[in-house]
């Protein structure tokens, strides 16, 4: 018979639970907080507003497609990248009496902060279909490929969330650093302007940047009528390994997590 | 049914603080390098928090497991739990395991009763089909069923504690754990764990029961293991065991003998002047502290305190508070504390006895909690201390006072 990888086993028979953490995650903010869910779609939608002041008052840049839309999409799928990270990075330091006294896989911590993220981000994507409508931008038939680039984003994402969450539990150092290399990155990343745009040996460096083709893609199979191409199924791949060297590594940490906070 | 098997289980501890912080992994990854740390080595900051701790608990068996603070209990206790992995040696557990231990640790204040019953239950690693067919009985089980749509920071700490323990005591599992639980609750709610863990044991569910409550480990477990510093020092009859744990902390604690005033002894004796370590609520007790001294030591103090076998600290009496001076000891001789009429309720306690200077305030001898004694009694209070009672009952209503008139109601104890 085949037979799972002892962690993916182990996820699963503790599924309940991972639903369980995310649902609380979602509960409370809608208990603790007066917009609930307004808060997926206030902040993208607020530094849409201010970039696109930025690149169609003071400059422009030529983006093929409505400015607000451009930035918009690029700020949803951001978003949830980011947002996952910035909760996951918290996400085992925040739990201390469940990380030391009681026993499951620990991976829940930021496998539910990807999964409260990616709640918002369907909210979201309904907030992007009403700004796309407004300024006259149609879906294609590109959209069924939609489900493979969120499917590669959280997988990019919860590799990410994995490393960052292990790392702020052993180094406390790294939830500042976290915020310092997210403001950089989302520059380095076609989220507000096509970074494509930038040349010389920056660009070339800054081709190197994962999130760029998973961004593009998004747009592309949202907002551009067009099926991602072999840079996004290169990213799509790394994300995968990505994510099982991750996982693999959490889960070969996750015995000293108890002994470390 | 499942089992528990430990084969030669050894665990390092570090002391202190790891490397917290980034300035510390450059350091740490060059000592890692240079293959310094090697698995079974102790590094200067490293201890055996256990030390080949071998174990196994049947179906049908519950095994206490005693020993001093900082023996390495609750760290045998996390490895069962698998929150910890062991540095050397092997551990098997079978089936589902079920730890009574932090049963509340899943809940969140701003949630309320419910969903928490749902969260902690899945933590314990319930299924939602599961959790709601046993949810019913948890919630009459825990006594909340009124507030059960309250969120649970309205929740007096019992109120928290009892609905944790009952999510944890449904669960069935094939092996259970628990670390001191009976200490929650009221004595009605106590009554109804221990119940429910008789009930399992009985169902042949094996467990392994960490606590400081000397009585219920000798009421509750078949066998009995005693660890102090990391090992395991005697294994067997509970009665046995908690009996060789009683004296080894006599010898642990075996005075200095460089002062100049020594005890040499504690004697309790009974009502009728024979030193036993069984006494009886309501009769008299005596506390004999023998000394010895190499000098004449001027107005010294005696202090006597009391705590039960878990630590709970019952009563502290010394000379000084009372006014009573001693003079100056000499020689040999003993200060007797007599108590006419002992209010402690059964259980288990240990007295420790010091000789102070005339400040009160440095010892000049201490055996700290060294003899133990035993209370049994045929009345039935809650608590640690009998309160001498009656009860009287007045009725208001004229009418029933008259007809009550010519019975007047009256118990005394």
């Amino acid at each position: 018979m085949f037979k799972l990888p002892e962690p993916l086993a182990e996820q699963w028979s503790y599924r309940e639970l991972l639903m369980r953490m995310t649902s609380r995650d979602l509960v409370l903010r809608y208990k603790q907080t007066v917009m609930g869910f307004g808060w997926a779609v206030f902040m993208p939608l607020v530094n849409t507003a201010i970039f696109s002041v930025i690149f169609t008052r003071v400059t422009t840049v030529d983006v093929g497609v409505a400015y607000p839309v451009y930035a918009f999409s690029g700020l949803v799928i951001w978003n949830f990248f980011a947002s996952s990270l910035r909760f996951a990075v918290n996400s085992l330091t925040s739990n201390p009496s469940l990380v030391t006294k009681v026993y499951f896989p620990r991976e829940i911590f930021p496998f539910s902060a990807v999964l409260v993220s990616l709640v918002d981000l369907a909210v979201a994507l309904l907030v992007l279909g009403a700004v796309m409508a407004w300024y006259h931008v149609g879906i294609g038939w590109s959209i069924v490929a939609l489900p493979l680039v969120i499917l590669a984003a959280v997988m990019f994402t919860a590799a990410a969330a994995l490393v960052v969450s292990m790392a702020n539990l052993f180094y406390r150092d790294v939830k500042y650093l976290f915020e310092i290399v997210i403001a950089v990155w989302m520059f380095a990343t076609s989220v507000v302007y096509p970074v494509g745009r930038v040349g010389g040996r920056l660009g070339a460096a800054l081709a190197l940047n994962p999130m760029t083709p998973l961004v593009e893609a998004f747009r592309d199979v949202v907002i551009n009528q067009r099926f991602p191409g072999t840079e996004f199924m290169v990213m799509a791949t790394v994300s995968a390994i990505f994510l099982a060297g991750a996982w693999a590594a959490f889960h070969a940490a996750e015995f000293d997590f108890a002994e470390n906070l | 049914m499942g089992h528990i098997s430990l084969r030669g289980v050894w665990k390092k501890y570090y002391r202190g603080e790891r490397h917290d912080s980034l300035r510390d992994l450059v350091p740490a990854l060059a000592a890692r390098a240079l293959g310094r740390q090697k698995r079974d080595a102790l590094g200067k900051q490293e201890f055996w928090a256990l030390r080949d701790i071998s174990l196994d608990v049947k179906p049908g068996e519950a095994v206490g497991i005693i020993g001093p603070n900082g023996a390495g209990k609750s760290t045998l206790l996390k490895l069962l739990t698998r929150i910890l992995r062991p540095t050397r040696g092997e551990i098997e557990i079978q089936g589902r395991v079920g730890a009574l231990i932090e049963v509340a640790a899943g809940f969140h204040p701003d949630l309320t009763g419910r969903e928490n019953v749902y969260l902690q239950g899945a933590v314990m690693g319930m299924t939602r089909a599961e959790i709601s067919r046993k949810f019913d009985a948890i919630v009459d089980f825990a006594g909340v069923p009124e507030f059960i749509d309250t969120p649970v920071k309205r929740y007096s700490s019992g109120m928290n504690a009892r609905l944790g323990f009952a999510v944890a005591a449904h669960m069935d599992p094939d092996v259970l754990l628990i670390d001191e639980v009976l200490s929650v609750g009221d004595v009605g709610f106590q009554e109804k764990c221990v119940a429910r863990m008789r009930e399992m044991i009985a169902r042949g569910v094996p467990l392994a029961f960490v606590s400081h409550n000397l009585t219920a480990v000798v009421d509750l477990c078949t066998r009995a293991i005693l660890i102090d510093h990391g090992v395991v020092r005697a294994e067997g009859n509970p009665a046995e065991v908690v009996s060789e744990f009683r004296r080894g902390r006599r010898a642990d604690n075996a005075p200095t003998g460089d002062g100049p005033i020594q005890i040499t002894d504690v004697r309790l004796l009974q009502a009728d002047g024979e030193v036993s370590p069984l006494f009886q609520t309501g009769k008299a007790m005596t506390i004999q502290v023998h000394y010895q001294a190499r000098q004449p030591v001027e107005r010294p103090h005696v202090a006597i305190d009391i705590h039960t076998a878990d630590g709970t600290y019952c009563a502290g009496i010394n000379t000084r508070m009372d006014n009573c001076s001693l003079g100056t000891l000499e020689g040999s001789g003993h200060v007797d504390l007599v108590t006419p009429r002992l209010s402690l309720l059964p259980g288990c306690y240990s007295i420790s006895a010091g000789i102070l200077d005339p400040q009160g305030l440095r010892p000049l001898d201490l055996h700290a909690r060294a003899y133990p004694f035993t209370v049994v009694s045929t009345r039935r209070d809650f608590g640690f201390v009998y309160l001498e009672h009656e009860w009287r009952h007045t009725a208001t209503d004229p009418a029933v006072a008259a007809a009550r008139d010519a019975a007047d109601e009256e118990c005394a104890v």
